[in-house]
């Protein structure tokens, strides 16, 4: 089932890119059309086969010693935020009302 | 005097340690045809003089010294922008990060310049590694040095281009579904994908996760192979948990020739439909020439490749999705002023802070990732990867590597592929080793007897073999006599040493 101007919306709020109305048409063409060409995937039959979630299974990980090393300096961390306050990065009300928490 | 663009990597850092020139000259050499020449191209986004001059002297006064060079003491080097460069900034070809300073500099490009790399400029990029042609780019396109009507291919179009022009001897890319094979192809240099955690990749902005990897562009094989060695040779990084130990010197056996060994020509692929008739026959050339010099051609099949497109346009998104969702705008990256709550800002930043392309592979990814969709999709591809996997493990049992076409066609004109679908099959012959994490080469051949534009092939071999790639690579370079061209309208412009 193709999916709808409502659908893709609803996916671009989740998502969180404002789209405009122009946007919103020429993506749900795009959507429909990159789904379409997803559809070898759909048809496949995979019963058995276990999922690769990395490309090669057998690595082993990389893991350092559990000791504390030197990281992002705090200045580093905060020099390409646009707002901050002391060691803090600054945003607006997460939970609504407006203006700066 | 001579130009600098006329020499190999090996013969500069030889020339700067047997005092024939110093490094400073060789940056003032390229910093000249960089000059002279990225106004018809637009390769780089950054000229980063400052760096490049620092390190020259660097390793110029470690000369006056008597200290031992590094092995690539001297040499050119670009870096797609989205790897971190202290003094640098790193944009990805986004607006929204137009103005990000780079915090640290990410390993594969310090391990360039302590190997006595000069770094000379940030080099253009499709935004956020999504294109195929360096079109998609906020900052502007980059123009094929062959022909500056035609793409440089993508998404490292901007890194193959600054060595094919000249401007550079070394450049570094990322390939996440054929960026750096496919512009090298179209480009006509050398670019290697080494095996999927070869070569760190702390420091470059992530696009998908399971299928970035780092590597070089050069002019001939044997840069390349030094390149490798700089990027390998101190070891796995503990900063990327993916980083492998790779303990090989990738020019030890780069003369050793290929008698013996075995070539697997995949007809599906091959001989495909939609390939024009000049890859066709490059595929068939190169195959002879192989098999010319002792090489054995057999064929193989890779049952379930044709999943592959399929497969990496729901991974692919579904990763960029889960990558990219750290632009929101508050702790880097373009931020909408004016927003009264943070979901607002956030909603309005990434509006306005992306471009087109990278909002439909998120918009994608959100989608396949979705309740009751991911089930249909994600978890599916993943299956499909493991028997896409063992394919490959099936056909080199048989044969040492695979050879394919690079991309169906040479480049194509700007404006010509508008559809952003079409555009994703430019990437059929490559997506595959990404998939399965192999490494792969686009080694070129000359030009096209009908496009006139640069062609090459493709080798594929098993993980953690990317010296036998070179191998191979370095045999297609020695029948075809392709290496070190630059493009012929840029060639000695600028950049006298």
């Amino acid at each position: 089932m193709a999916l709808s101007e409502h659908d893709v919306r609803a996916i671009a709020e989740y998502a969180r890119i404002g789209l405009d109305d122009e946007e919103l048409h020429e993506m749900t063409a795009y959507m429909n059309d990159a789904v379409a060409m997803l559809k070898p995937i759909v048809d496949f039959d995979p019963e058995g086969v276990e999922p690769t979630f990395h490309p090669i299974g057998d690595l082993s990980d990389v893991m350092r010693d559990d000791a504390e090393k030197p990281g992002l300096s705090l200045e580093s961390a905060l020099e390409n935020a646009h707002a901050t306050e002391g060691r803090l990065f600054r945003v607006p009300c997460i939970l609504g009302g407006g203006g700066l928490s | 005097m001579s130009c600098f663009d006329s020499l190999s990597a090996r013969e500069i850092a030889r020339g700067v340690a047997n005092g024939e020139f110093s490094a400073e000259e060789v940056a003032r050499a390229s910093l000249d045809a960089i000059s002279a020449r990225d106004g018809e191209i637009h390769a780089l986004l950054q000229v980063t003089e400052d760096l490049s001059l620092a390190r020259a002297r660097e390793l110029d006064g470690m000369r006056a010294r008597g200290e031992a060079l590094p092995p690539l003491a001297g040499v050119p080097l670009s870096v797609k922008d989205n790897m971190n460069l202290i003094g640098s900034r790193t944009t990805c070809g986004s607006r929204m990060l137009e103005d990000y300073e780079s915090p640290y500099t990410a390993t594969c490009v310090q391990r360039m310049i302590d190997a006595g790399c000069l770094p000379m400029g940030k080099a253009n990029m499709d935004e956020f590694a999504f294109g195929s042609s360096t079109e998609t780019s906020y900052f502007g396109k980059t123009a094929n040095p062959w022909d500056t009507e035609r793409v440089p291919g993508g998404s490292s179009g901007g890194s193959a281009a600054s060595v094919a022009s000249g401007e550079v001897t070394l450049s570094l890319g990322s390939d996440t579904g054929g960026s750096i094979r496919q512009p090298a192809a179209f480009c006509g240099v050398v670019g290697l994908k080494p095996t999927y955690g070869a070569v760190s990749r702390h420091g470059i902005v992530a696009f998908g996760s399971s299928l970035d990897q780092v590597g070089p562009f050069g002019r001939r094989v044997e840069d390349v192979a030094l390149a490798m060695n700089a990027l390998v040779g101190p070891g796995a990084d503990p900063m990327d948990s993916t980083s492998q130990e790779c303990p090989v010197d990738f020019l030890e056996h780069l003369e050793d020739g290929v008698e013996g060994l075995k070539v697997g020509l995949v007809p599906a692929l091959s001989e495909a439909e939609g390939i024009s008739g000049e890859v066709r026959e490059g595929v068939r050339a190169a195959a002879r020439a192989l098999e010319g010099q002792g090489a054995e051609i057999i064929e193989v099949e890779l049952p379930h490749i044709d999943d592959s497109i399929a497969a990496y346009y729901v991974i692919g998104p579904c990763e960029a999705f889960s990558n990219l969702a750290r632009f929101d705008g508050v702790r880097y990256g373009y931020q909408e002023p004016g927003c009264a709550t943070l979901a607002e800002q956030s909603e309005k930043s990434r509006a306005k802070g992306f471009g087109a392309e990278a909002k439909r592979r998120q918009m994608l990814g959100a989608y396949l990732l979705s309740s009751g969709v991911y089930d249909r999709y994600y978890y599916k591809a993943q299956q499909a990867r493991t028997l896409i996997t063992q394919s490959y493990a099936r056909a080199f049992e048989r044969a040492d590597v695979l050879l394919f076409p690079a991309a169906p066609r040479t480049a194509f004109k700007f404006g010509e592929i508008s559809s952003p679908t079409e555009m994703y099959l430019s990437d059929m012959f490559t997506i595959s080793s990404n998939i399965a994490g192999n490494g792969s080469i686009s080694v070129p051949l000359g030009s096209g007897p009908e496009s006139g534009m640069p062609l090459s092939v493709q080798l594929q071999g098993p993980a953690f073999k990317d010296r036998r790639l070179l191998v191979f690579a370095r045999a297609i370079e020695r029948a075809f006599e392709a290496k070190g061209a630059v493009a012929p309208a840029f060639a000695g412009k600028g950049g006298e040493l």
